[in-house]
């Protein structure tokens, strides 16, 4: 087509501007209104969000004429939270579920730990860690639950048990792919510094493999979470159908799910969403509080985060 | 290649005299402002220019003259606060397929589409195809045109960058669009790279004169590759000159007036003393 | 160091016009037979697994240990067999698949429509972080009781959990996605003309693969979990199901090699669920697009 059209050239005469208007733009530079600064940021709008939906939940609960036994208010939820927080010891089952987690936690991590460790050293270890990780990963850890009963009875142990297998297998799963994953340049920038051993897996390749370390970590935290209070419903059922007796076995007085379950059996339904606000807010305080930090103290800072 | 380049500025000359009715791409007065978080920044002010058909016409500039955001408000990204940009007479408001942009970067290209296949979803998307078929004929012809051939079945990411930058052209010029623009687009190339993607361009042109706008920051490219250069000032961006380049090409590098063009493009920006890094004697 | 003059030794250039042949030197060499078997990871990942069942059995006839407690390999292997046979397994399978099935697909649709929402306005966007932001820390479990007093007890309460566990996950990650494809891409994508619906189908989510693959694995995981444990919770108050129930119900009644096999079963599930769908799925598209991280 272009053959045809014959397109040519247009020359024009050149030109130059010789002096360009200066000064008389007005505002090359200038701030945002306060308004349009405020809606930018993201925290006011968030949390204009979250008032948004507890105003139309106490809207909706109140004028749609709810059962109260089915979907309690916010009002009701919100009283009962503190009520359950200054009389009825909520902060101890919120310690007694805690401090199992970070039992299992530090034990599972230290499990995981030797697991890849041997799996750096040997190629037998390598072997044995993938095949097991490969093998015990996909088997969710509630599911040990009745075996761990079998072996340690209706108690700690058996929750223990399960949350350590919950833990492990993520961590040392990311673990060891992320050391699989460590450049070949960096291998050779530390082992030309000398480092052999425990120093260069410590020095070299753990913060190498910060970001797939993180992540084990963290998919090892939702995993067990996610396990302990399925543990404890399941305990609570377990206990409703042996002995009838509440808070009878597991401590004290039992965990988080154990109160939400009690409570639905009791039917205090405001109570329950209580319950589930707990579990919601520590699951954001750990999450956005521990491990955000420590994210924005490691990879962040190092620009290595991978999204 | 460089045969054929060697005598485009003569026959340009002597084949263009009469005025062509009207400009393809005519700016005017335009003035761009962008906000970041806590700025209202102005990037170009009242800028004019005309473009008209087959022209290789480059915007030069040091960096923060607004000559990328110009680009982006052509092709629709950015809204101009005032003045208007009218492609073919009727005015720009948002993006389209009769000005396909080719960017910097070495991500335009869809990864998950092979090079034949990055082609022709742009064909049948763009609106220019109907049928199958017809966008595969056309993707081959300018994937030849390109010399990438071979490699019409290769997903991008197995790719030099200077490959993808070719597939990224031949997908611009097979849409067939009014202008086509182009940002910097070998920029992150290597100089010998760079070198034959402009030689390239050059042929490519001689081939099919298509009318592209052409953003750079180094001289010597906007020497070579333009017919005709607009020179842009720094912050906010305003029209300094305009200056023809047709008669310069690879062949004349070594020549008088190659140097003296390019001294006098290197002094209109450094009258202002902004001394960017990137203006001196980049590529 | 300047007072020491070193000079530049000048020295003449050569050039070599014929190379030698490398001559006793194998240039490339088959490695044996031996090095080769042990190079291949399938023959020495199972020679492991063979290894393990081995010691399990070998312990189980030694140390005999209570087979309540802990029965042999060769005694859950042939519960294993046995239910398989008679189909009672692929029944239990088929109700706890049935159900994630149908929690996944509508999870995935619910996540669907809040990213639609998410990715057209600013507050769709907002919303959907803060909800995510509330929602993804919460076990999807701890919502059966509530789910139990909503729909009773039945399959609705399993697939309520399983919408859960599966929806945020998916609809964060995917959103974290959305917002990291690359400005270029977005703006080749409306170059074309391409907007709305079809630009999210043609531009968005292909660039958001990889971020959308990892929010359905995680999404399965969660999915896969929750069910089993609600299947466990169940179990303890009543109803009957699929693979986590049968698990609790075995456990229950000690039997414990039955809890074996259905544990086995469970693996397998995931197994396949994992290294054969997400692993096709994977490398069919971000492996061979060059997309992986």
């Amino acid at each position: 087509m272009a053959d045809v059209k014959a397109i040519s050239l247009y020359i024009r005469p050149e030109f130059e501007n010789p002096a360009v208007e200066k000064a008389v733009v007005g505002d090359i530079e200038r701030r945002l209104s306060v308004w349009e600064r405020v809606s930018n940021m993201d925290p006011v709008r968030k949390f204009t969000v979250l008032v948004v939906l507890v105003v139309a939940w106490e809207l909706y609960t109140r004028l749609g004429s709810i059962n109260e036994l089915m979907f309690p208010t916010f009002s009701k939820t919100f009283a009962a939270l503190i009520d359950a927080l200054v009389n009825a010891g909520l902060l101890i089952n919120i310690w007694n579920s805690l401090s199992l987690l970070v039992t299992g936690y530090v034990i599972g991590i230290s499990i995981a730990a030797v697991l890849v460790v041997l799996g750096v050293w040997t190629r037998f270890g390598s072997d044995l860690l993938t095949t097991l990780t490969a093998m015990l990963n996909p088997l969710p850890a509630i599911a040990l639950l009745p075996l761990a009963m079998i072996w340690f009875g209706l108690g700690n142990q058996a929750v223990i048990f399960t949350l350590l297998h919950s833990i492990i297998w993520p961590v040392a799963l990311n673990t060891h792919a992320g050391f699989q994953s460590v450049s070949e340049t960096m291998r050779m920038v530390g082992r030309n510094y000398g480092l052999k051993g425990l120093p260069y897996i410590c020095k070299i390749l753990i913060p190498a493999a910060f970001p797939s370390i993180l992540t084990g970590l963290r998919i090892g935290w939702a995993f067990a979470w996610r396990t302990l209070i399925a543990a404890e419903l399941v305990f609570g059922g377990q206990v409703m159908d042996t002995s009838g007796q509440l808070g009878a076995e597991g401590g004290s007085a039992g965990g988080l799910g154990w109160i939400i379950f009690q409570n639905q059996m009791e039917n205090q339904t405001p109570y329950v969403f209580a319950g589930l606000f707990t579990v919601i807010i520590v699951g954001i305080v750990i999450e956005n509080g521990l491990f955000r930090n420590v994210e924005d103290r490691t990879i962040r800072k190092w620009g290595m985060q991978q999204s | 290649m460089p045969s054929e380049v060697m005598t485009t500025g003569a026959a340009d000359a002597t084949s263009a005299a009469s005025k062509p009715n009207a400009p393809i791409l005519d700016v005017e007065g335009v003035t761009i402002q962008y906000k970041t978080k806590e700025h209202l920044i102005t990037a170009t002010y009242r800028v004019d220019f005309q473009v008209f058909e087959a022209d290789r016409f480059v915007i030069l500039g040091p960096s923060g003259c607004g000559k990328s955001t110009l680009l982006k408000a052509v092709a629709g990204y950015l809204h101009p606060v005032e003045g208007e940009m009218r492609l073919n007479g009727t005015s720009v408001t948002e993006p389209g397929p009769d000005r396909v942009m080719v960017f910097q970067e070495f991500d335009q290209l869809l990864p998950w589409k092979t090079v034949k296949e990055n082609i022709t979803f742009a064909l049948l998307n763009g609106g220019r195809c109907a049928s199958k078929n017809e966008a595969n004929d056309i993707a081959m012809e300018y994937i030849q045109k390109v010399k990438l051939d071979r490699f019409e079945d290769t997903y991008p990411h197995m790719l030099s960058g200077g490959m993808k930058q070719r597939v990224a052209i031949a997908r611009g010029m097979a849409m067939e669009p009014a202008i086509l623009l182009m940002d910097e687009p070998f920029a992150a190339l290597d100089a010998l790279t760079r070198r034959q993607m402009q030689e390239e361009l050059l042929a490519l042109w001689e081939d099919t004169k298509f009318t592209v706008l052409f953003v750079t920051h180094s001289i010597e490219e906007a020497v070579i590759v333009g017919s005709r250069i607009l020179i842009m000032s720094p912050h906010p961006g305003q029209v300094k000159a305009e200056l023809n380049a047709h008669d310069h090409s690879h062949a004349t590098i070594g020549e008088d007036g190659f140097a003296e063009l390019q001294s006098k493009i290197h002094n209109m920006i450094f009258a202002d003393r902004v001394l960017e890094d990137e203006v001196v004697n980049h590529g | 160091m300047s007072d020491k003059a070193i000079g530049t030794y000048v020295r003449p250039e050569f050039e070599v016009d014929t190379l030698k042949e490398a001559t006793n030197v194998d240039v490339e060499r088959q490695l044996s037979l031996v090095e080769r078997i042990s190079n291949i990871n399938a023959v020495r990942k199972m020679s492991i697994l063979l290894g393990l069942v081995i010691l399990w059995q070998g312990y189980t006839m030694i140390a005999q240990p209570e087979p309540l407690l802990f029965p042999s390999f060769v005694s859950s292997a042939e519960v294993l067999w046995e239910t398989i046979v008679s189909g009672e397994m692929f029944q239990k399978v088929w109700v706890s698949l049935y159900v994630l099935l149908l929690g996944y697909a509508a999870g995935l649709a619910m996540a669907a429509l809040f990213l639609v929402l998410a990715v057209s306005t600013r507050i769709g966007s907002d919303f959907l972080s803060t909800m995510t932001a509330m929602f993804q820390p919460l076990p999807a479990i701890s919502l059966l009781p509530l789910a139990m007093l909503w729909f009773g007890l039945g399959i609705p309460s399993l697939v309520f959990v399983t919408i859960h566990s599966v929806l945020w996950a998916v609809a964060l990650s995917t959103h974290v996605g959305f917002m990291g494809v690359s400005e270029t891409l977005r703006m080749v994508g409306r170059n074309y003309g391409l907007r709305n619906i079809p630009y999210i189908l043609k531009i968005l989510v292909p660039a958001a693969f990889p971020a959308i693959l990892i929010g359905l694995k995680i999404g399965w995981a969660f999915a896969w979990r929750t069910l089993i444990g609600a299947e466990l919770v169940f179990g303890a108050a009543a109803g009957k199901g699929g693979l986590g129930w049968m698990i609790f119900e075995k456990g229950d009644n000690l039997d414990t090699p039955y809890v074996f096999a259905a544990l086995f079963m469970v693996i397998l599930v995931g197994l396949i669920v994992e290294n054969v769908i997400f692993r096709n799925i994977e490398l069919n598209t971000i492996s061979k697009w060059g997309m992986q991280r």
